[in-house]
């Protein structure tokens, strides 16, 4: 589903020019659920902003969904990040100002489609992750596992192919992120979404299938 | 998508509450300024009335002491005589002190049928006035001797009290009395023509209301200008000359001499200059507003990076990012621009100043396209720059 070549990136600033992927390969199947792990710095986010194509790699190619990516434009970039991707990040990117419900339909508004069908899919996605109650909320309404599961929805209500999760419950006490982890296995079970999530949880890490370890940028399982 | 921005603008309304008022204010400043530039441009667009080049204002004061009119009215008219044989005078008319061009006003007020008008100029001229000024008539005739024995006492008007008193209606004919109170006075004054209105306080003023009445027998005694038409060519040692010519006649009496042209000149500056000030006083309200609405919006885009990124990630192309911002801000100048209009239409429907509501109409209209395109210029490079975040690094920040 994913196929990494090569792949390298270099931040470059004014004095220092950091290292931060060296090389990595990573094939990841359909529906697979595969965890990243390792050491604050090590790349972990940039390699799956990459994967995400909201980074481009400074070397090495990127394929998904058997599709070449590197010389896609802005819009077809946009295009694909919106039909075949989800994102959930460890601080939520909630818009504080939307409600929970508009919240959750913003990817869709990059879409056609009538207003109408949009609340249904974002009404459907709520009642997935256990919120249908709460869609009138604004997110500073809600608790941290809310907030979460606000972004699940978000993230899995234009019926991506791939998830790709930042620290999903990094900010989160365990039985909040147990309760986020067990919606992501359902995902990935009941839909067979394939997942990349970054945790620095060896529990969460050992429920998924497979893990991959980082450490200064290179792999190293 | 629209409603999506607008329920965003709406459940930020206490942030956009300032960004609002300022544009609400600007917008309220730049109606003013544009009321004022539209009157002062209709004023200018139309006709002056009569033709100013080449005619000259005679300044005298009366000091002939004459045992009696008789006397005087021999005096002056030996005067007229005088003037008449110099080479380069066309035409030469005295005239009440009200000349074009001069600071000098005298008002009254007339009625038809019950209904006052006030602010009305008052002229005493000539039969030869006309000829001087090369005044236009649009209805009717000029004075002439036949006048004298006129049962009503004949006035010409200009075509602006026309419209005001009788519309699309033939005034030529008609009957109304001299002052504001009606039946008091009524049907004292015949009309006998109109003319074109005289822009008698230059190009910017409008020509107003104004009221001619003919010289009589005893005239004399209240009058104070001479208007001399000299032809095209008429040199400074003409007017040297007609200086002398005045001077040695009115041994008692102070002669100046003034071209119409130059005090055309003064009194539009005496227009123009608070127009400047109020020009420039706008102008630094308007750059005022513009830098801050562009830092504004420039700070609004950068406390939403975060916002930015995450719709990027979830496919937002960086110009439809950039479009959001500035659609956002023209909604937001469209509901002040709303409000605006409210407050500025009350102008023209509770008559303020009784100006004509298209002017009024044109300054709202002018305003709303200026405050469009200031907001649309000032979105416009923070819109950019948002559409420059890489969603990377901007969800990578909070
Ligand atoms: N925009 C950037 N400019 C310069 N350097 C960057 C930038 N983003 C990341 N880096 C550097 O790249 C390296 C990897 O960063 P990254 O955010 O991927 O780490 P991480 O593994 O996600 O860490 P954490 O577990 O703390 O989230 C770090 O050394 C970081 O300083
Ligand atoms: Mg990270």
């Amino acid at each position: 589903m994913i196929s990494l070549q090569n792949i390298e990136k270099v931040y470059r600033t004014n004095t220092v020019e950091t290292l931060a992927l060296n090389s990595i390969s990573l094939d990841i199947a359909k529906g697979e659920f595969l965890s990243i792990m390792g050491p604050s710095g090590c790349g972990k986010s940039t390699l799956l902003n990459i994967m995400g194509l909201l980074d481009q790699p400074s070397k090495g190619a990127i394929k998904i969904a058997d599709q070449k990516t590197d010389h896609l434009s802005d819009k077809q970039l946009a295009n694909f990040r919106n039909q075949k991707l989800g994102f959930i990040f460890q601080s939520y990117h909630l818009i504080n100002d939307l409600q929970v419900l508009d919240n959750v339909e913003l990817p869709l508004l990059y879409r056609s489609g009538s207003a109408k069908e949009r609340r249904k899919l974002a009404t459907e996605a709520l009642e997935k992750v256990g919120l249908a109650n709460r869609i009138k909320h604004f997110p500073n309404q809600l608790s941290g596992g809310q907030k979460q599961r606000v972004a699940i929805a978000r993230a899995i209500v234009g019926r991506p192919e791939i998830i790709l999760a930042d620290e999903p419950t990094g900010n989160l006490d365990s039985a909040m992120g147990n309760e986020i982890m067990d919606i992501l296995m359902q995902l990935n079970q009941k839909d067979g979404t394939t997942i990349v999530m970054v945790t620095h949880d060896e529990n969460m890490a050992h429920k998924t299938h497979r893990l991959v370890r980082l450490f200064d940028g290179s792999q190293v399982q | 998508m629209f409603k999506h921005l607008f329920k965003l603008i709406w459940n930020k309304k206490k942030q956009n509450f300032l960004l609002m008022s300022e544009m609400l204010f600007s917008f309220l400043v730049l109606f003013a300024v544009f009321t004022l530039l539209v009157y002062y441009y209709n004023n200018y667009k139309k006709p002056m009335g009569f033709e100013y080049k080449n005619v000259w204002v005679v300044n005298y004061n009366n000091a002939y002491k004459a045992t009696n009119t008789d006397s005087l009215t021999q005096f002056y008219e030996t005067l007229r005589q005088n003037l008449k044989a110099l080479p380069d005078v066309k035409e030469i008319s005295f005239c009440s002190d009200n000349v074009p061009f001069s600071q000098n006003t005298w008002q009254g007020s007339v009625n038809y049928k019950g209904n006052p008008v006030g602010g009305v100029n008052q002229y005493t001229v000539e039969d030869s006035y006309k000829n001087t000024m090369t005044a236009e008539l649009l209805e009717g005739r000029w004075f002439n001797k036949g006048d004298v024995a006129a049962k009503n006492r004949p006035i010409i008007i200009s075509s602006d009290l026309k419209e005001k008193l009788f519309g699309n209606e033939r005034a030529v004919g008609k009957l109304v009395g001299d002052g504001d109170q009606p039946g008091h006075d009524k049907n004292a004054m015949k009309i006998i023509g109109v003319i074109q209105g005289v822009k008698a306080k230059g190009d910017y003023a409008p020509a107003g209301y104004a009221v001619y009445h003919r010289t009589d027998t005893g005239s004399f005694h209240s009058l104070g200008k001479i208007m001399v038409q000299v032809t095209p060519g008429a040199t400074a040692a003409f007017e040297a000359r007609l200086y002398k010519t005045l001077a040695n006649y009115m041994k008692d009496s102070n002669v100046e001499i003034e071209h119409l042209t130059s005090k055309r000149k003064d009194i539009n500056y005496f227009t123009l200059v608070p127009m400047i000030v109020l020009l420039i006083v706008g102008g630094f309200l308007v750059i005022n507003v513009a830098l801050g609405l562009f830092g504004v919006l420039w700070y609004n885009i950068n406390k939403r990076r975060g916002e930015i990124g995450l719709r990027r990630a979830v496919g937002a192309t960086g110009n439809s990012v950039s479009s959001q911002l500035i659609t956002e801000s023209m909604i937001l100048a469209t509901l002040s621009l709303i409000l605006g209009t409210f407050f500025a239409i009350q102008f023209p429907l509770l008559n303020v100043f009784d100006l004509p509501a298209s002017i009024y109409i044109v300054a709202i209209f002018c305003s709303i396209g200026f405050i469009y395109v200031l907001v649309f210029l000032c979105s416009l490079y923070p819109g950019k720059q948002a559409a420059a975040i890489y969603p990377a690094v901007a969800l990578h920040e909070e």
